[in-house]
């Protein structure tokens, strides 16, 4: 039986205007992302792997072509629609992190589970943790930042802040935080590019477990070769098209 | 953790520029605090003033001297006045009954005469509800018993005269003829209002009728409440019991007769209510500029959490909020800050320049005014919570790839 796709794009175009001539991101790209994928997206610098990415994260909008998510169009999703779709069903990874500065690495993974609704909290309840050197989130997340971490190999390092973690570390505790609500595909945007190469080994290692043992889709944008050779499908582009899918 | 803690943590992210702003907010927050404090202050003790310069808190009188000036001497005086003036006084919620007859007049002295305002009053209430008796500065307060006057000491200077000096009154009596008695210099008051110390007399009210020859007649009877917030209640008790005598009285309240009070009130809160807005601009312009500072250096955040799912609302309202905080700081250290300015300007008794018209300078006393203090909390809290929505808003609005790229 024919797998169905997590996330199915068709025919899928973007342009960005710079200066006179409009810049043709992706020129009508096919792609579908099965579950379970540890898939890389290979291709030089602007052959439209960050376009790509952004697409299927419903991070951006394509001008033409349709992307389904589930077998449903995303395209009439409200943005609101498609911000609780990014916090229910997805997790990102960035080449610079991008942790929230004022948070303790629990606090940024615990971050994302905050987003969801919560039972309504008093005004008392909430003004009368205003004082409190640390404050005390619900205690279900809590407990979940500390085991993602501690997943991650960063137990003992739950309340510090980014500015005093390595550049591995924070990556470490960017990908807890992708897992922090369940995602079925996580997006990892040139996750390694930032790292020296035996942090970006350890990385790799973290993402090839977590895809055998949690079956989770991971989206990968890389021209690193080491990134490649761990993924168990590779799509190459080119000038915003798909050249090569390969297993 | 929670919003607030995240939004608190914000805040406090850039301490110097968050103390800056801050301080900007608590500035104004101590400006609408002190300039409030004096206008009540000021308010306060113009009222006093207006009561006790023998206005009393309820004026009975003819009611067309409510409307016009008489044509006459005592064109509009009550007749029968002592009955009326027991009947006042048998109330239980009258402090004083101050009976007064107003006339003008010539006062010779030597070789000079001068126009004079007179009024004849009832010394011994005037001790009680009025202030003048207090501004004598040379002699003593009239006696109900002595052919004894206080003149106002512009008028003794403009005289020639002091305590003690023989004077001759001169003044025209209802029916048209001019009656004359000579009386003395008692006192001597200190009225800091020029232009009513250079005509102001006062002398017991048999000595008035007497000049007048008008027994027990008055222009005006001014009562003096135990409780002023009684003032309407009262006032109909007494209407009511002043129809049983037939005398066709009407009163007014002070505040209906104190027209100089009500232009100051309207002029103080005409000019204070610009500067507070010309203030509250100034903060939400300098704020803003902050806020759109903090925005824009967060750029990237925002499209990091955009894209972890929080929604652009939720984003532009930790702004808000993060405003709002700041706001409510800035308020404490404003409230900390008034009240130690207050304490220091109200211990120092710093001396204003005299005022158009007064001879005296008013010492500077601030009030604490809570409902003062609670406006200005909220203006502050909500002029940093609009000054942070507009830049947040379209800060949360933008495509969410390109603030991810902002660098």
């Amino acid at each position: 039986m024919t797998p169905v796709p997590l996330l199915a794009g068709r025919n899928l175009r973007k342009h960005y205007p710079m200066g006179a001539e409009p810049v043709q991101a992706l020129r009508g790209v096919d792609i579908d992302v099965f579950p379970g994928d540890l898939l890389a997206l290979r291709g030089p610098s602007g052959s439209g792997k960050t376009t790509l990415i952004n697409l299927l994260g419903l991070l951006d909008r394509p001008d033409s072509g349709t992307l389904l998510l589930d077998g449903q169009d995303t395209q009439a999703l409200s943005e609101d629609a498609r911000a609780d779709t990014r916090r229910d069903r997805f997790g990102f990874i960035f080449q610079t992190f991008n942790l929230i500065p004022v948070l303790t690495a629990a606090e940024n993974v615990g971050y994302p589970m905050l987003l969801k609704p919560q039972p309504r909290h008093s005004w008392r309840a909430a003004l009368s943790s205003i004082p409190s050197a640390k404050p005390q989130p619900p205690a279900h997340m809590q407990v979940r930042a500390r085991e993602l971490l501690a997943a991650v190999g960063l137990t003992g390092k739950e309340d510090t802040r980014p500015d005093l973690l390595s550049g591995g570390q924070r990556q470490r505790v960017a990908i807890a935080r992708a897992l922090a609500n369940h995602p079925a595909v996580i997006f990892a945007d040139e996750p390694t590019a930032n790292l020296d190469s035996h942090t970006a080994d350890a990385i790799l290692d973290l993402l090839q477990r977590l895809n055998r043992e949690q079956q989770v889709a991971i989206v990968v944008s890389t021209h690193d070769p080491r990134v490649v050779e761990r993924c168990t499908r590779v799509l190459t582009l080119h000038d915003g098209a798909i050249l090569r899918d390969a297993a | 953790m929670n919003r607030l803690t995240i939004a608190w943590r914000n805040v406090t992210r850039h301490r110097r520029r968050s103390l800056i702003t801050g301080g900007l907010v608590a500035f104004g927050f101590v400006s609408f605090a002190l300039a409030g404090g004096f206008m009540a202050q000021s308010f306060d003790g113009l009222r006093h003033n207006a009561i006790r310069s023998g206005l009393g808190h309820i004026q009975f009188a003819d009611p067309r001297a409510f409307e016009k000036s008489e044509e006459k001497t005592l064109g509009f005086g009550i007749h029968n006045a002592g009955a009326a003036i027991r009947t006042i006084r048998a109330n239980g919620a009258v402090e004083a009954v101050m009976p007064r007859l107003e006339f003008y007049g010539l006062v010779s002295a030597g070789g000079t005469s001068i126009p004079f305002a007179g009024v004849g009053v009832d010394p011994e209430a005037e001790q009680r509800g009025s202030d003048i008796p207090a501004t004598i500065k040379k002699g003593v307060w009239i006696r109900p018993d002595a052919r004894t006057v206080v003149i106002g000491h512009h008028l003794a200077r403009l005289l020639n005269a002091k305590v003690g000096d023989n004077l001759t009154l001169l003044a025209t009596t209802p029916d048209g003829t001019l009656n004359a008695i000579d009386v003395s210099v008692g006192g001597i008051a200190e009225i800091f209002i020029k232009e009513l110390s250079e005509r102001y007399l006062a002398l017991p009210l048999p000595l008035a009728q007497e000049l007048l020859t008008a027994p027990d007649t008055v222009s005006r009877i001014s009562v003096l409440l135990k409780e002023p917030a009684n003032e309407a209640e009262t006032a109909a008790s007494l209407d009511a019991s002043l129809h049983t005598l037939g005398l066709g009285l009407g009163h007014r309240l002070w505040s209906e007769l104190a027209l100089f009070y009500q232009q100051v009130r309207v002029l103080y809160i005409g000019i204070f209510g610009f500067m507070g807005t010309v203030l509250v601009v100034i903060v939400f312009l300098s704020t803003i500029n902050t806020t759109l500072m903090s925005v824009t250096e967060r750029t990237r955040e925002i499209g990091t959490l955009r894209a972890l799912g929080a929604r652009s609302g939720r984003i532009a309202s930790g702004f808000v909020l993060e405003g709002a905080l700041l706001g409510t700081a800035s308020a404490i250290g404003g409230v900390v800050l008034s009240l130690v300015i207050t304490l220091m300007l109200n211990l120092s008794e710093l001396r204003l320049p005299p005022p158009p018209g007064m001879a005296k300078g008013i010492v500077i006393h601030v009030q604490v005014i809570p409902s003062v203090y609670l406006a200005a909390t909220l203006t502050m809290i909500v002029t940093l919570a609009i000054a942070s929505y507009f830049p947040a808003r379209r800060a949360a609005r933008a495509p969410i790839v390109e603030s991810l790229a902002h660098v």
